[in-house]
C-alpha cells in the first residue's frame, strides 16, 4: 500500500524539483565552466602579448644598436680593430691602452696627474699608448657631449694623423665641461682641432654632422664587450691598472718590461 | 564565526583591500618608471648588464632589451589590476633576482651602479649604494608577496575584493 508521499501527484512534483536542481546546477557549473575558460584564453592572450613585445623589443634594440657599417677614421691603430690611435714608436716594449671619455672627471684627473709620465715614457721610447675614446656618459650631458667629443677627435686623428689626435685630447681634458650641463659647443670643438692641426670646412662638417658618430657607438660597444664598465681604463701590456696614478703606472710599465 | 570576532574580520576585510590597492600602485609605477628609463639607450642597457658580470654575452640583448619590456607589462597588469597574482608572483621573482645580482656584485668587491632605473655601470668605489637598493628591493620583494597572498584590492578592472555592502563590486 502505498504511502502519503507516494501519491502521483507529490511524486511529479518532487521530481519536477529535483530537474529543476540538477538543471540549476548545471548552469551553475557550465557558467563557472565558461568562465575559467575565458580566463585562460585571457590569460594566454596576455602571456603570448608579452612573450611578442620582448622579442619585438629586442630585434629593435638590436637594430638600434648595431653598429656593423659604421665608417671608421684613418690613422687608426693596429690591434684595437680600429678603435683606438697609437703614440709612440711601435717597436716600444710595452704597449699601454687608455680608454677614455671625454666627459669623466676621474679621466681628466688621470690627464692632470699621470699625462707627463705618460708623454715622457713615450718620449724615452718604453711605451706605445694606444688611446681608445670610449662615450658612456652621454646620459650626464646637456647634448651628448661624450660621443660629440669622441667623434670630434675621431676627426682630428682622421685628418692630421695620432699626434694631432693626441694633441686635441689634452686640449678638451683641459677645458672639460662639467656633468650635467651643457658640453663645449660644435664651434669650440672645431676650434680646438684646428689648434691641434685639423682645418678646414670638412673638418668643420665632419664634427657638425657626428661623420664618425656610429664608430664611436661600435668602439664603445667593443669595449664593453671587452670588459670596460667604467673609465679611465688603463691596460699595461693588457693587464688592468689597480689605481690611476704615476706611481702605479710606472710601476707597472717597469715590471711589464722584465 | 564567532560573532565577537565579526567587527575585528569586517575591518580588517575592509582596510586589507586599500592596503593591496595602495602597494599594487606603487610596485606597478616602479616597474612602469623603471622598465621606460631603459628603453631610450640600449647601448647604454647593455653596458648596465655587463657591468655585473654574470650573463655570458650571448644573453646580454636578451635580459638588456627583453627585462624592461617585461617590467613594463608586470607593472601595466598591476596598476590595472588584471591577473594580479600572476603578476606579483612574476614581481617576486625578478625582485628576487635583481637581491641576488646586487648581492653578488657587493659580495665580489664590484663598484658598479644597479642600473635599476637606466645608467649603470662603474662609479667610484665610494659612490656604490648597495645596502640602499637591496633594502629597496627587498620591501618592493615584500609588497609583491602581500599581493601574491591577497590579490584581489579595490579599484582594481579585475581583482575585485567583495565588498560587504554588495553592489557593483561585489563577487567578480
Amino acid at each position: 500500500m502505498p504511502g502519503p508521499d507516494r501519491s502521483p501527484t507529490r511524486g511529479r512534483q518532487a521530481a519536477r524539483e529535483r530537474i529543476a536542481a540538477k538543471r540549476a546546477a548545471e548552469q551553475e557549473a557550465e557558467r563557472l565552466r565558461r568562465r575559467r575558460r575565458g580566463q585562460l584564453i585571457a590569460g594566454i592572450t596576455v602571456a603570448v602579448v608579452v612573450v611578442a613585445a620582448v622579442l619585438v623589443t629586442v630585434l629593435v634594440q638590436s637594430a638600434r644598436t648595431d653598429t656593423a657599417d659604421a665608417v671608421a677614421p684613418a690613422n687608426t691603430a693596429a690591434g684595437t680593430a680600429e678603435t683606438g690611435f697609437a703614440v709612440g714608436s711601435p717597436g716600444a716594449p710595452v704597449t699601454v691602452d687608455v680608454y677614455e671619455d671625454y666627459l669623466c672627471p676621474a679621466c681628466r684627473a688621470f690627464e692632470e696627474s699621470t699625462g707627463d709620465t705618460l708623454d715622457q715614457l713615450v718620449a724615452d721610447g718604453e711605451v706605445l699608448v694606444r688611446y681608445r675614446p670610449v662615450a658612456i656618459l652621454d646620459r650626464f650631458s646637456d647634448d651628448a657631449y661624450s660621443t660629440r667629443a669622441a667623434n670630434a677627435a675621431a676627426v682630428v686623428a682622421d685628418t692630421a694623423g695620432a699626434d694631432a689626435f693626441h694633441a686635441f685630447s689634452e686640449s678638451l681634458f683641459a677645458q672639460q665641461p662639467a656633468e650635467n650641463g651643457p658640453g663645449l659647443t660644435d664651434d669650440e670643438l672645431i676650434d680646438a682641432a684646428a689648434q691641434a692641426g685639423a682645418q678646414g670646412d670638412d673638418v668643420a662638417a665632419a664634427i657638425r654632422d657626428l661623420r664618425f658618430g656610429d664608430w664611436v657607438a661600435s668602439a664603445t660597444d667593443r669595449a664593453s664587450r671587452d670588459g670596460l664598465t667604467g673609465t679611465p681604463r688603463i691596460l699595461v701590456d693588457g693587464e688592468p691598472l689597480e689605481a690611476p696614478t704615476a706611481e702605479a703606472l710606472s710601476a707597472a710599465v717597469e715590471a711589464a718590461q722584465g | 564565526m564567532a560573532p565577537v570576532r565579526a567587527p575585528l574580520l569586517e575591518r580588517g576585510a575592509g582596510v586589507l583591500p586599500w592596503v593591496g590597492t595602495v602597494l599594487r600602485v606603487v610596485v606597478g609605477t616602479v616597474w612602469v618608471v623603471a622598465g621606460s628609463l631603459k628603453l631610450p639607450d640600449p647601448a647604454a642597457a647593455e653596458r648596465a648588464v655587463r657591468a655585473y658580470q654574470l650573463a655570458p654575452e650571448g644573453l646580454v640583448p636578451l635580459l638588456a632589451f627583453g627585462l624592461p619590456v617585461l617590467e613594463i607589462a608586470v607593472g601595466i597588469l598591476l596598476l590595472a589590476g588584471v591577473f594580479v597574482r600572476p603578476a606579483a608572483v612574476v614581481s617576486a621573482l625578478l625582485l628576487a633576482g635583481f637581491i641576488a645580482a646586487v648581492s653578488s656584485a657587493w659580495a665580489r668587491g664590484l663598484s658598479i651602479d644597479c642600473g635599476c632605473f637606466g645608467g649603470g655601470g662603474e662609479v667610484d668605489a665610494d659612490s656604490t649604494a648597495y645596502l640602499s637598493e637591496i633594502v629597496r628591493d627587498g620591501a618592493l620583494l615584500v609588497a609583491a608577496l602581500f599581493l601574491v597572498a591577497r590579490p584581489r584590492t579595490r579599484w582594481a578592472l579585475l581583482d575585485r575584493a567583495p565588498t560587504s555592502r554588495g553592489g557593483p563590486d561585489a563577487g567578480s
